[in-house]
């Protein structure tokens, strides 16, 4: 056993409590804001001697000087002559910590006079009730980080029960931006997820939401690891590998010729799909993409006779001139062309108790959100999507939306959620556990501000999400501006540098000072936790993600430019075929438009069939190139009489 | 010499519960506090003394005292006492004391308790056998066991001359607070001579050193008195010692106290007395004897001149007291 380091102090003004006790240490005591001790009792309670365990969360430290004018005093006001006195002055090392346990945790009593110890590794597993979710043959920890103080190294679980549910979920990460803390934390936790997530509880996988750089865009490429980053992944016991499974989607640019991703590298297009929803997909979350002042009471009949009647369906009325199935957004405004040019014919001012001033105002609202989600939407119809059904176990889906206007992104977000929901209630996702990671949560779950459907979406996964098995990760540089009902139902925090102006509000008021001081001075890779378990939060570093960070691979891996349509389809196809050529591409598509040739690449890509070159050029309507007229045959010349005057 | 005024304890409580036990009818003391010792009766007085540096006591610059220069002392001694009377029997005071000494040892700047010899620290109760007559009965009969933290030290002993003191119980007091500063004299000397036979490097003693052969003739020992009910001068020699400035000391002079031993010993000024009293920063300094008094005085007055920084304060007499002083009291203050 380790020596005392410090030993229990109590006055009548600064009392010890149940919650909390004060000890006094050497001046070069190894402890500092953060670190865990143990204190042991010198009397035994019920035959057993009590073992009380706290986190440093105050220091304090002072002199017997009696007043600082003292001091000039005795250095006749020249500070240089201080350091010349004989005798230091007597000094103290006064520190408050919080309890974390007591044992026996019953009659809970003043924590007693006694000497302090260091927590060693066995110590921080029972002061943080590790203990309980640690066993042998029910095991459930989920490293997080190390925790490490003179000398102890202790790793750091969190019950995977707590964090990904049934008991509690999800987990709310705060820090300030520019420091990869929060994006790192998350990168390493899943892996941290993906290796140590119990086989017994079923399969897992990630959805994260590119939402702004190019940080999660390479997780399958290897990074640097240092050597101090090796040794807390041998301790950890995660091996510093990349994600072995990612899949990356994207929409295209408005022109549609390239992914609008950071990940559009030619290199890298392997696993990158296309995201492209037609008509059927977004018509079910117009809601996200009309704003209030659209969807009045009447326009949303509209929408939903529309959604109920029209779509996908053989749809005829004595108003129209002919028999509509739409399946398109061009379907659907040829449809609503009809229906305007019969009012018009007719002279009527509703037909089928909408009013013509509605249809054309939803008309025009709808036909909009293929031109504002340009890339995402198609006009033709065509559907790429994540693989809703058949997601694999420890898989990371990545959805990059941080190239996309407002509009695109929450139709992404409220369509995947929808989805994702959906597939997991009816049990059919593919895994049974889901983690949804969402950066920038003051942007999309406010607590102030408009109702969007995105916050509702979010909100609804925090409060319901953990008994379908969709938990949410989620990231914001100001916990305090979001929404309270989404981080107080998240189980674990996680904090990394904060900003001083976030730390003085109200929520971290129950934090001490100097642990505020702290949070904001943490290092890189350093973070503090709150957990179910912990009574107080703790302090861990963690290691820095074996993942390519996003401004290294964006050098290696330079963002391609917007290339001609024939590079475009070259470059798409190429990975499902290498024998591709652009001679090929150029040959086979040089009579049709560009949107067809489109059309083609998103079928072949949907597709992916054996024969690339094959089912692509099937693609397109047949055309006979146009031939050359024969040229007729000339007609025999009269031949001039060899005596024509005129003749040459 | 610490006085405290703390208020009853479990020690006088316990001492309080055995007293009732040995001395039935014995009234307790309510509130007792410690006994203001500084409110003794002891006369000033001047005796004039040998000048062994030069033939007549002048004032002498301390040479090259600076801040920069190192103090030798490496440790400081000093001790506590505290009288309490926490009962009486009719007149007669029934009186706690406690002594305590200590020999703090400067290590890398910082002081730390001497581990060669662990602090003393005593309580004994100081009752006058001869007015309490039933007591002399019960001590012989033994005491309970719970009690015997208590040593009992008669306090009605006759004196050299064989006469017993009176029942007056003011001079029974006196008695007692002369016996509890015998008990602290002898657990001051029994540390000094131990320091003083391991050697190293100079002890520095609040107070004389005269009182051991063992301690009064080591170079290891040096005493510094903060209190000058005796000055060693007389007539032009005083008026010397009272205008010295700061950092001036006296000449050296040798001390022989009745039935002790002669030491050298000097004046040093350590704070401008300006404003303030006479004998403000004033201490003397004793060394055992030696052959070149100048310069182990200048020497050693340098190290005290040294030792005022950092000051004392807040205890009152921070103006003579060295830091290393005042923090072996409040260890002592701390232990007790």
């Amino acid at each position: 056993m380790s020596e005392a380091l410090g030993r229990v102090v109590a006055t009548e003004r600064k009392p010890n409590t149940p919650h909390e006790f004060h000890f006094w240490t050497a001046i070069d005591s190894p402890v500092g804001i953060g670190t865990i001790v143990r204190v042991d009792g010198a009397n035994p309670m019920d035959g057993q001697i009590p073992h009380i365990y706290g986190i440093i969360v105050e220091g304090f430290s002072y002199t017997d000087l009696q007043s600082p004018m003292h001091d000039v005093l005795g250095h006749d006001g020249l500070p240089t002559t201080a350091g010349y006195a004989a005798t230091e002055r007597a000094e103290i090392r006064l520190y408050t910590a919080a309890v974390l346990r007591q044992i026996p945790e019953e009659p809970l009593q003043p924590v007693p006079m006694g000497q302090v110890f260091l927590a060693e590794e066995a110590d921080v597993q029972v002061a943080l009730r590790m203990d309980s979710y640690l066993r042998e043959g029910a095991n459930t920890g989920i490293p997080i980080g190390v925790y490490r103080a003179g000398g102890t190294e202790a790793v750091i679980y969190l019950d995977a029960d707590f964090l990904l549910g049934p008991e509690a979920a999800h987990l709310n990460i705060t820090g300030v931006s520019g420091l990869a803390t929060k994006t790192s934390a998350v990168e390493w936790l899943l892996a941290s997820l993906f290796k140590h997530f119990p086989e017994d509880k079923g399969s897992i996988a990630a959805v994260c939401f590119n939402v702004k750089g190019p940080d999660l865009c390479y997780l399958d490429q290897p990074g640097k690891v240092e050597k101090s980053d090796e040794a807390l992944y041998e301790k950890l016991d995660v091996e510093p590998k990349p994600f072995q499974r990612v899949e990356y989607f994207a929409p295209y640019t408005a022109k549609g010729l390239t992914l609008n991703t950071f990940r559009n590298n030619e290199a890298l297009l392997d696993n990158v799909t296309p995201l492209t929803w037609g008509l059927r997909e977004v018509l079910q979350f117009a809601e996200v993409l009309l704003n209030r002042d659209d969807i009045d009471a009447k326009a949303d009949a509209l929408i939903d006779f529309i959604v109920q009647n029209v779509v996908d369906k053989e749809f005829t009325d004595p108003l129209l001139s002919k028999t509509h199935r739409v399946q398109s957004f061009a379907d659907l405004d040829a449809w609503f062309r009809d229906v305007l040019q019969g009012m018009e014919k007719k002279d009527g001012e509703s037909w089928r108790t909408h009013h013509v001033a509605t249809i054309r105002k939803v008309r025009n609202r709808l036909s909009n959100i293929s031109t504002r989600c340009a890339g995402l939407v198609t006009d033709a119809g065509t559907v790429s999507d994540l693989p809703f059904g058949s997601f694999e176990d420890r898989t990371v889906y990545v959805v990059d939306v941080a190239n996309l206007e407002e509009d695109a992104q929450d139709l992404i977000f409220a369509r995947i959620v929808s989805k994702l929901r959906e597939h997991l209630e009816r049990r059919d996702l593919g895994v049974k556990h889901l983690v949804v990671f969402v950066d920038e949560l003051n942007k999309y779950a406010p607590g102030d501000g408009a109702d969007t459907y995105v916050r509702k979406m979010l909100l609804d996964i925090a409060e319901r999400g953990r008994y379908l098995g969709l938990v949410l990760f989620s990231a914001q540089q100001f916990r305090s501006q979001v929404h309270r009902r989404v981080v107080g139902n998240s189980g674990t925090s996680l904090f990394g540098r904060m900003d001083p102006d976030e730390l003085s509000t109200p929520g971290y008021a129950v934090l001490s000072p100097a642990t505020r001081t702290k949070l904001a001075t943490l290092e890189k890779g350093q973070l503090m936790i709150r957990h179910p378990h912990f009574t107080q939060p703790i302090f861990v570093r963690f290691p820095r993600p074996a993942v390519m960070q996003g401004r290294e691979g964006s050098e290696r891996y330079p963002q391609a430019s917007e290339v001609s349509l024939d590079a475009a389809i070259l470059r798409a196809l190429r990975p499902l075929d290498p024998t591709i050529t652009l001679p090929w591409v150029q040959d086979i598509t040089a009579l049709y438009t560009q949107e067809e040739v489109i059309r083609a690449r998103n079928a072949t890509l949907l597709a992916r069939p054996d024969n690339v070159k094959a089912y692509f050029a099937a693609q397109f309507r047949k055309i006979i190139p146009a031939q050359a007229a024969p040229r007729p045959m000339a007609g025999s010349i009269k031949s001039a009489p060899e005596n024509d005057p005129y003749g040459f | 010499m610490l006085v405290g005024n703390s208020s009853p304890d479990a020690a006088s409580r316990a001492a309080i519960r055995l007293l009732m036990d040995w001395l039935p009818g014995s009234s307790v003391v309510e509130g007792s506090a410690d006994l203001d010792l500084s409110s003794r009766a002891d006369q000033p007085q001047l005796i004039s003394a040998d000048i062994v540096e030069g033939r007549t006591l002048r004032a002498i610059k301390v040479p090259g005292a600076t801040r920069t220069m190192v103090s030798e002392f490496g440790a400081f001694l000093d001790g506590i006492q505290r009288v309490r009377v926490i009962g009486r029997r009719f007149g007669v005071p029934l009186v706690l004391g406690t002594t305590g000494a200590a020999v703090r040892v400067r290590v890398n700047r910082r002081l730390v308790t001497w581990g060669h010899h662990a602090p003393k620290l005593e309580q004994k109760l100081y009752l006058p056998f001869r007015y309490l007559p039933t007591l002399a009965e019960t001590l012989r009969a033994g005491s309970p066991g719970k009690y015997d933290r208590f040593q009992v030290v008669d306090t009605s002993l006759p004196d050299a001359s064989g006469a017993y003191p009176s029942e007056h119980p003011t001079v029974l007091l006196e008695r007692a607070i002369r016996a509890v500063d015998r008990e602290r004299d002898g657990l001051e000397d029994g540390l000094a001579e131990a320091w003083c036979a391991v050697g190293g490097a100079p002890l520095f003693i609040d107070g004389g050193i005269t009182r051991s052969e063992r301690i009064a003739s080591s170079e290891n020992a040096i005493g510094v008195i903060k209190s000058h009910f005796t000055l060693y001068v007389e007539g032009e020699a005083l008026k010397t010692v009272i205008g010295l400035a700061k950092g001036e000391r006296s000449s050296v002079f040798q001390v022989t106290p009745k039935s002790r031993t002669a030491v050298m010993s000097w004046y040093l000024r350590l704070r401008d007395p300006e404003g303030h009293d006479a004998l403000w920063g004033l201490v003397r300094i004793e060394m055992s004897k030696r052959e070149n008094p100048t310069e182990s005085a200048d020497e050693i007055s340098r190290w005290v001149l040294l030792e005022t920084s950092p000051l004392a304060l807040p205890d009152g007499r921070w103006d003579k007291m060295s830091y290393g002083i005042r923090d072996v009291e409040e260890f002592l203050r701390a232990i007790s």
